[in-house]
């Protein structure tokens, strides 16, 4: 708490905290990140549900590593933000419950990529999920509780803005 | 209608007078209007990149399969963003990243309808498997991946910008 109280009252978190432009333009990365992230994850189980099934799911690959980049975004983003007010985050509910829906998404994205390559390696490297007739039942439900756990990420940190309490003085 | 007129208008219509009493109506408009963002930035991904030739393991047909998912998140978004204005449209209006957003969606419209076209004229002439675009049609994708980029930069920098009427 010692450590978060001097983090409080460093010159760029005082910044971050009552400058017109530091925290819209941090925000700003904050959001192109979410839109990587979560729209390439959105677009990939969709693909994983059912949807426009004659698309090889290698071909995301190189999206991935977009939604990595907006990943890696978010997360030095994201400490950036905490900076400016790390104790009042911690006592906001909605903080905490949003950084174990993102572990919950990154966890059931794994998931979906472990059951995936499980699925794919019996038929040798160079098969292609395409040629699956179905998808596996397991693959689905990491694919719907994926997105369920973005949209409550994002539930999470629209309420984080309603709920955070005041700034200190 | 004077402009201050209208926008007295907008503020007291059912709409307005809503949402701006509600509590939470409006936040939960704007987590509605991320979700929007995030289904339009993915399907928009999957369709330009692959017009630009990024993503030539997709077959072109099943990449623009992932259109409606952009037009979906676009009307969540426009109805989303009808109703954050009519709540506070003195706070909107004159705001000068507001006026800058709305114009370039008008382009970035303006711009999907020509990518339109040259889309559907390259498949008759070519047909949807041939790959090779001509700059044109690349360059709607590029524009279009850039125009949302700096929308979604300038809803984020609208606070900034209250009570400002001009960028500098």
């Amino acid at each position: 708490m010692n450590f978060l109280a001097w983090l409080e009252q460093t010159d760029f978190s005082v910044w971050l905290r009552e400058s017109d432009w530091g925290h819209p333009i941090v925000l700003c990365f904050h959001a192109v990140g979410m839109g990587l992230v979560v729209g390439i994850s959105f677009m990939f189980c969709a693909r994983v549900l059912g949807y426009s099934r004659k698309i090889p799911l290698d071909a995301f690959d190189r999206l991935f590593h977009l939604a990595w980049f907006g990943f890696w975004m978010n997360a030095v983003s994201g400490v950036v933000l905490f900076s400016g007010s790390p104790r009042r985050l911690l006592e906001t509910p909605a903080f905490v419950i949003k950084m174990v829906l993102i572990a919950a998404a990154g966890f059931s994205l794994w998931l979906l990529a472990r059951t995936l390559q499980g699925v794919m390696k019996p038929a040798g490297a160079s098969a292609r999920l395409s040629e699956l007739e179905a998808m596996p039942a397991g693959a689905r439900v990491a694919a719907a509780f994926t997105v369920l756990f973005w949209i409550g990420t994002i539930v999470a940190g629209r309420l984080i803005a309603y709920t955070i309490g005041p700034p200190p003085i | 209608m004077t402009e201050t007129e209208i926008l007295h208008w907008v503020k007291d219509t059912w709409l307005g007078v809503t949402v701006s009493r509600s509590r939470w109506l409006f936040a939960t408009g704007e987590t509605f209007h991320f979700i929007g963002l995030s289904l339009m930035v993915g399907g928009l991904l999957i369709v330009d990149l692959r017009i630009l030739g990024f993503l030539r393991r997709m077959p072109l047909k099943s990449a623009m399969a992932f259109l409606p998912f952009v037009i979906v998140g676009f009307l969540i978004n426009l109805a989303t963003g009808i109703e954050f204005f009519f709540a506070d449209p003195f706070m909107y209006w004159p705001n000068p990243a507001f006026k800058l957003k709305l114009f370039l969606i008008f382009v970035a419209g303006i711009n999907a309808l020509v990518a339109t076209i040259v889309l559907h004229r390259h498949a008759k002439h070519a047909g949807l498997d041939d790959d090779n675009f001509d700059a044109l049609t690349k360059a709607t994708a590029g524009l279009s991946l850039s125009l949302w980029l700096v929308v979604i930069l300038l809803g984020r920098l609208l606070p900034a910008f209250e009570g400002s009427t001009e960028f500098f």
